[in-house]
This record gives structure tokens, C-alpha cells and sequence, in this order.
């Protein structure tokens, strides 16, 4: 039982495919994994805010309400509206302008990220994210038969809430003709194949304040992602340290009582959303959105609290023992 | 009791088979079935049992580094690529990007 594996940087993130063997009519899982990067490629090129000739980038710079985009961006688009919708509003697709004016205008990847332990001892007080009252992405939709997206000038779309779930998902319907996979696109991760529910995939999660690993998961489908602040934390012009999750209420970055938060889905999507959530929620927010599949919260002071499912010891069940009572 | 009368009852004879019918009954019952069998395993378009071939594959890592294709913005660093036994993958990591 063989697999091909297939890492790369894109996304300002490390991308990896692990692909198993094809059933009868796919092609090798070599080439497979290559088509995917492909995609990661494409997926890139029309998403990417860094890029100013994107679709996405074409959309915000869009003066008319009624904007064509194409069957990639719409579904980016709807994506980002469920999350918030999902979410309460607490993944808000909306904040572009703030985000950038946070100092995360230009791609971060490959850059060095100020200390996490020093910018904890700095950030103002903890308090739980709240949803923005004016909820301006319920003002965009999603117009699939025209081909367009939906908006009043001057609200601005960006995928971050969404986007690396998205693309792990994508690609994984391009890999249900094989035997197992994982789909990890900047540690938003796609599980799945008749396989893998018979040898389920080992995830480890990463301790954002150590490095080291945190806990170690049994996945054999579906989706985990962690956000955390560890990485694309900086220092602004004024030398406060900011990073990129923000409070959707006043578009500064979200200091939460949580560096951390990793949560199942069925999806990469949800996953990803749910995770957000949590770590903008706070702990006690999170306790409360990763309760129904699962997760896990990093506190500040590095303490790792398994959520739902996850804190749940293990249960042996035993098979009924049925009849007349001399069984039992 | 009741049976037995019942059994007895007078003009009511059994004839039991003899032991050269049995083994040649059971002899061309055993034939039939198995010629059914044959004929429904052998007839096209039917379902055939499936012979599940699985490849033992010794550890063998193949790695290759190519440029990625395309434009350089999309993707940088090398592209690393290997195809080797499930068992000997490098775990898989979630963590924050």
C-alpha cells in the first residue's frame, strides 16, 4: 500500500498532498497530485488579494453593484457568506480594509513573525470578539445564474476566513477516486478514501507557543484546522504588536484569552470556520462552538484543553446481550 | 400414541427407498448443483468473484525536486515529490497559517 506525497509553497503556505492508489479509470496518484497543484495554482491566481490582476482583486476594485466573476470566486464568495453565517458573524468576510490597515496589505509568507510570548505580555486586556453590528457581508450575494456577485460598492470581499479550507475541499473532490488522501493546505487538512476508515491518518497539532506537539488526533475523514496567533503577528508603525485575526466590532486584532484552536469538520470549510470561531470567541466561546464536533484550545498561558468529543474519554461498547435473561 | 395408530392405520403401507436409490439420488443431486454453480460462475456477464491483487512494495523512496511550472508568484521553494509506503510518510501536522 503505497502512497505519493507532494509538498510545495503556495497560499503563503505550505501545501501537501498525500494521495493513495487510483481506482481502475484514474490516473496514477502522481499525476493526480500534480493536476491538484495545478488547481492550488489556479486557485491562487483568482484569490489571491495580493495580486492585483485576481478576480478577487477585480471584484473590490469594482465600482457597479452587479460584478461577472467566475464559477471559482462565486464559490469563494458564497463560501466566505456561510462561514459568516455560521459563525454569527464572528468570521466575517468583510474586513479587508481593516486587515490592511492593520499593516497585512502585502503577502507575509516567508516573513519573520514577532515573538508570540513577548506580544502576549503586551496586548490589551482579553475580551471575547464580537460580530460586527452593521454585518455589512449580508449585503453581498450570489447571483449563480448570471454569473455574478452582488454587492454595494465599497464593500470589500477577502477569502482569508475561508480560503485554504476551500481549496483543500476542492481538491479532494478531485481525489474521491482514490484509496486514501490528505489535503493539507497551510494546516487546513481534507481526510478522506475507503482506506483511510480501516487505517485512519495520525494529525498532530502544533503547540503554537512551543512548536512541539500538542496532541495527536485519529482522523480516518473529514476536515481539522487550527488558527492561531503565532504566525503573522507583527509589529505596527506605532510599535504595537498586531496580528491577522480581528474583532469584527472594531477591526483591530482579537486578544482573546487564546492563542489557539483547532476543530473538526465535516469539511475543511468548517473546520476552518469553527476554528476561527472558537479562538475569537475566547475560552469560553470556544468550550461552546467546537462542543459538537470537537476540538482543542490553546490558552495564553500554553495550556491545552481538549473541546466536545475530543475531552470525552474513549467508550469500549459492548454488544447487547438479548433474550430471555440467562444470557446476561 | 396417537401417532403411531395413525401410522398403522390398516391398507396404509410405506415403502421405504432402497440404499442403491439414495446414493445415486444424492449422487445426481451433488451433479446438478455443482453444474449449476460451474454454469453461473463461468456465464458471461455475470458477476465473477473478485480477486483482490495487492502489490507488496518494499520501502523505496523516490524523491524528486522540480521548479514549480507557471508563475514564480504563485508558488516558491522547491516542490518535493515522492511516492513511498503509506506507513513511511511523514506525519501530518495542523497548525496556524
Amino acid at each position: 500500500m503505497s502512497q505519493h506525497d507532494l509538498s510545495f509553497e503556495a497560499m503563503g503556505s505550505h501545501v501537501r498532498f498525500l494521495i493513495g492508489e487510483p481506482a481502475d479509470e484514474a490516473p496514477s496518484a502522481r499525476e493526480a497530485a500534480e493536476r491538484a497543484r495545478a488547481f492550488i495554482a489556479e486557485f491562487d491566481r483568482e484569490l489571491s488579494r495580493f495580486k492585483p490582476d485576481s478576480g478577487l482583486s477585480r471584484l473590490n476594485a469594482d465600482e457597479r453593484e452587479r460584478v461577472p466573476a467566475s464559477a471559482l470566486l462565486r464559490r469563494a464568495v458564497s463560501a466566505g457568506l456561510e462561514a459568516a453565517e455560521r459563525s454569527g458573524g464572528l468570521v466575517d468576510p468583510t474586513l479587508l480594509r481593516e486587515i490592511e490597515a492593520t499593516g497585512y496589505a502585502t503577502s507575509r509568507a516567508g516573513m519573520g513573525g514577532a515573538p508570540l510570548a513577548e506580544a502576549l505580555e503586551r496586548a490589551p486586556e482579553r475580551r471575547p470578539a464580537r460580530p460586527d453590528p452593521e454585518a455589512r457581508w449580508r449585503r453581498i450575494s450570489v447571483d449563480d445564474e448570471r454569473g455574478e456577485v452582488v454587492r454595494p460598492p465599497g464593500v470589500f470581499f477577502d477569502t482569508g476566513g475561508a480560503g485554504k479550507g476551500l481549496a483543500a475541499d476542492m481538491v479532494a473532490e478531485r481525489l474521491r477516486g482514490y484509496s486514501r488522501y490528505v489535503v493539507d493546505c497551510g494546516g487546513d487538512i481534507r481526510i478522506g478514501g475507503a482506506d483511510a476508515l480501516l487505517d485512519p491518518y495520525e494529525v498532530y497539532v502544533e503547540h503554537p507557543l512551543t512548536g512541539k506537539r500538542a496532541f495527536v488526533l485519529r482522523l480516518s475523514r473529514g476536515g481539522v484546522a487550527t488558527s492561531g496567533l503565532n504566525v503573522r503577528i507583527w509589529r505596527d508603525e506605532d510599535g504595537r504588536y498586531a496580528h491577522h485575526l480581528l474583532d469584527p466590532a472594531t477591526g483591530e486584532p482579537a486578544w482573546t484569552g487564546l492563542v489557539g484552536a483547532t476543530a473538526l469538520g465535516d469539511t475543511a470549510v468548517e473546520a476552518e470556520t469553527l476554528s476561527k470561531a472558537a479562538l475569537l470567541s475566547g475560552p469560553e466561546g470556544a468550550r461552546e462552538a467546537l462542543a459538537g464536533q470537537g476540538g482543542l484550545i490553546v490558552h495564553d498561558s500554553g495550556r491545552v484543553e481538549p473541546v466536545g468529543p475530543l475531552a470525552r474519554p474513549p467508550r469500549i461498547r459492548l454488544p447487547k446481550l438479548e433474550g430471555n435473561g440467562a444470557a446476561a | 400414541m396417537t401417532e403411531r395408530r395413525s401410522q398403522t392405520k390398516p391398507g396404509g403401507r410405506t415403502r421405504r427407498p432402497g440404499p442403491a436409490t439414495v446414493i445415486w439420488g444424492s449422487i445426481a443431486l451433488f451433479a446438478v448443483l455443482f453444474a449449476l454453480f460451474t454454469y453461473q460462475l463461468s456465464a458471461p456477464g455475470q458477476p465473477r468473484q473478485q480477486v483482490l491483487v495487492r502489490k507488496v512494495v518494499k520501502r523505496r523512496v523516490v524523491t524528486t525536486v522540480a521548479p514549480t511550472p507557471g508563475e514564480s508568484t504563485v508558488t516558491s521553494g522547491p516542490v518535493v515529490s515522492a511516492t513511498q509506503p503509506a506507513a513511511a510518510a511523514a506525519p501530518v501536522t495542523t497548525s496556524a497559517s
